[in-house]
């Protein structure tokens, strides 16, 4: 098959290696991990992209996408020409854990877990959308602080500060998930770092690249929801996670 | 002389060292407290207005609440010594297996604003922890919020324990947070849906005033069936 790819760069490090196994031909369109931080505009993004391939790629066989539903953002996608493939996953952290179960007893166990990737480190889009980054973006931390002093005085910046840092304190572990295809990896010291200025307890957890494995190589089963030209894809709000409707008549050509 | 223009305006602005200062010469002109309080409680209806029409975020509405909130401290004693008392309980909290809390928060200011006693439990909240406290404080709603689609199912369980609960007829359930929808609060059975802390407000009063006999409703409330009725 000839298969086109949107996937977020969270999974460039275990996609761009497994890629090179999948015996399909692949085309890949990478995306900023920061655009997480807006579900609205991140899914018009991913949307564009899907019309932008079904107007270029008449020969693709199906569009993939190394999203889950990512806060809401892949709810509303459209499908008009080319089917949609992409895994029944809450976010990322099921796809490199190899399974929604082993994520909701990763959930339950320990809540308060922060996940770092080795691109989510390497390209600085750690604690990106918490208002407060980590000590790698410390420039982008001041430039906040020195924001809101500037706007709303020095108080009242040291009060922002606080409140929208504060929920570092409920969470109990930095999470750093191994792959294993990055040796002597810098990410992983750094994320041991970021986990230790917050008094966080760090701890490595073994990726399972099944379903990135499975989605390059079209084996797409019950993990994975297939949205068909004339449907969107909407939360379900169950463990299936995503399901299809159809499109409204104004969506579907 | 104590200008109610200025005080508004320094709420709306998150001038919390000014609003203060004006609210402290207001009681020691021997000025009536509720009137003190008018035009903050105004400030605070505009701020949230702007915020759910997204002209401002988080941060502005932070801080507009926090000069309210340092204003109304002075204030405390004098209303209750006047008689005024919150007429609504609300028990907030983030559901269980959630750990993220400032909307929870910007809701917990604005009802407060709007004469709702809180009882905040913070964040991963049982659904027992929610019944409890509801029933130790005589509540009339309880409101619960998750940042996460993996966290928000688990607010079935809050709707279920409160039907569960015949000691209780009058109590009832408004939701919200980043990923909960008005779909999703109609599918789970809630009292009332809000999209952000601002319209929270008016949700949390309406779906009270219906569970009172004061008003009449169909559905989950949330700000567009307001909107329509109003």
């Amino acid at each position: 098959m000839r298969l086109q790819f949107i996937v977020c760069d969270m999974l460039m490090l275990p996609v761009e290696h497994l890629a090179a196994e999948s015996p399909h031909e692949l085309v890949l369109t990478d995306l900023s991990a920061s655009l997480h931080v807006e579900p609205v505009p991140l899914r018009d993004r991913i949307q564009e992209e899907v019309d932008r391939i079904e107007a270029e790629d008449p020969e693709a066989d199906a569009i993939l996408l190394g999203y889950g539903l990512c806060g809401g953002a892949t709810a509303g996608l459209v499908s008009r020409s080319k089917p949609l493939v992409l895994p029944r996953a809450h976010d990322c952290v099921t796809i490199f854990l190899g399974s929604r179960e082993r994520y909701q007893r990763e959930q339950e166990q320990t809540p308060g877990t922060y996940w770092f990737t080795e691109d989510n480190v390497k390209r600085g889009n750690a604690f990106m959308g918490s208002l407060l980054g980590s000590s790698e973006r410390a420039d982008g931390v001041k430039a906040t602080y020195e924001e809101y002093v500037e706007k709303y005085g020095q108080e009242n910046a040291d009060y922002l500060m606080e409140a929208l840092g504060e929920w570092q304190q409920h969470y109990e572990r930095g999470a750093f998930l191994e792959t294993g295809l990055a040796a002597d990896s810098v990410a992983l010291e750094r994320a041991r770092e970021e986990t230790g200025q917050r008094g966080w307890r760090f701890e490595t957890v073994l990726s399972d690249l099944t379903l990135i494995k499975r989605l390059l190589d079209g084996e797409w089963d019950a993990e994975f929801l297939v949205v068909q030209p004339g449907e969107t894809l909407v939360m379900s709000y169950d463990d299936d996670i995503i399901k299809v409707v159809p499109a409204a008549s104004g969506d579907a050509k | 002389m104590a200008d109610f223009e200025r005080l508004q305006a320094a709420v709306e602005a998150g001038d919390r060292e000014a609003a203060v200062e004006i609210t402290q010469t207001a009681i020691d002109e021997g000025l009536d407290p509720h009137a003190i309080l008018e035009p903050m409680t105004e400030a605070m209806g505009v701020v949230g207005d702007r915020f759910s029409r997204q002209e401002i975020f988080v941060p502005e509405m932070l801080i507009s609440a926090r000069a309210m909130k340092g204003a109304v401290a002075l204030l405390e004693p004098l209303l209750i010594g006047a008689g005024h008392k919150p007429d609504k309980v609300a028990v907030l909290g983030t559901v269980r297996g959630d750990l993220h809390d400032i909307g929870k928060n910007l809701v917990a200011m604005m009802l407060k604003g709007a004469n709702f006693k809180i009882i905040d439990l913070g964040t991963n909240t049982s659904a027992d922890d929610f019944l409890a406290a509801a029933r130790e404080h005589g509540a009339d709603l309880i409101g619960c919020s998750a940042l996460l689609t993996t966290t928000m199912g688990n607010m079935r369980e809050v709707i279920a324990a409160v039907a569960e609960a015949d000691d209780m007829p009058d109590l009832r359930v408004i939701i919200g947070g980043a990923p909960v929808t008005l779909e999703f609060a109609t599918e789970i059975g809630a009292d009332g849906w809000a999209p952000d802390a601002a319209s929270a407000v008016h949700v949390a009063t309406a779906v009270v005033q219906r569970a009172r006999g004061e008003r009449r409703l169909e559905g989950v409330i949330h700000p567009e069936a307001l909107a329509v009725s109003a």
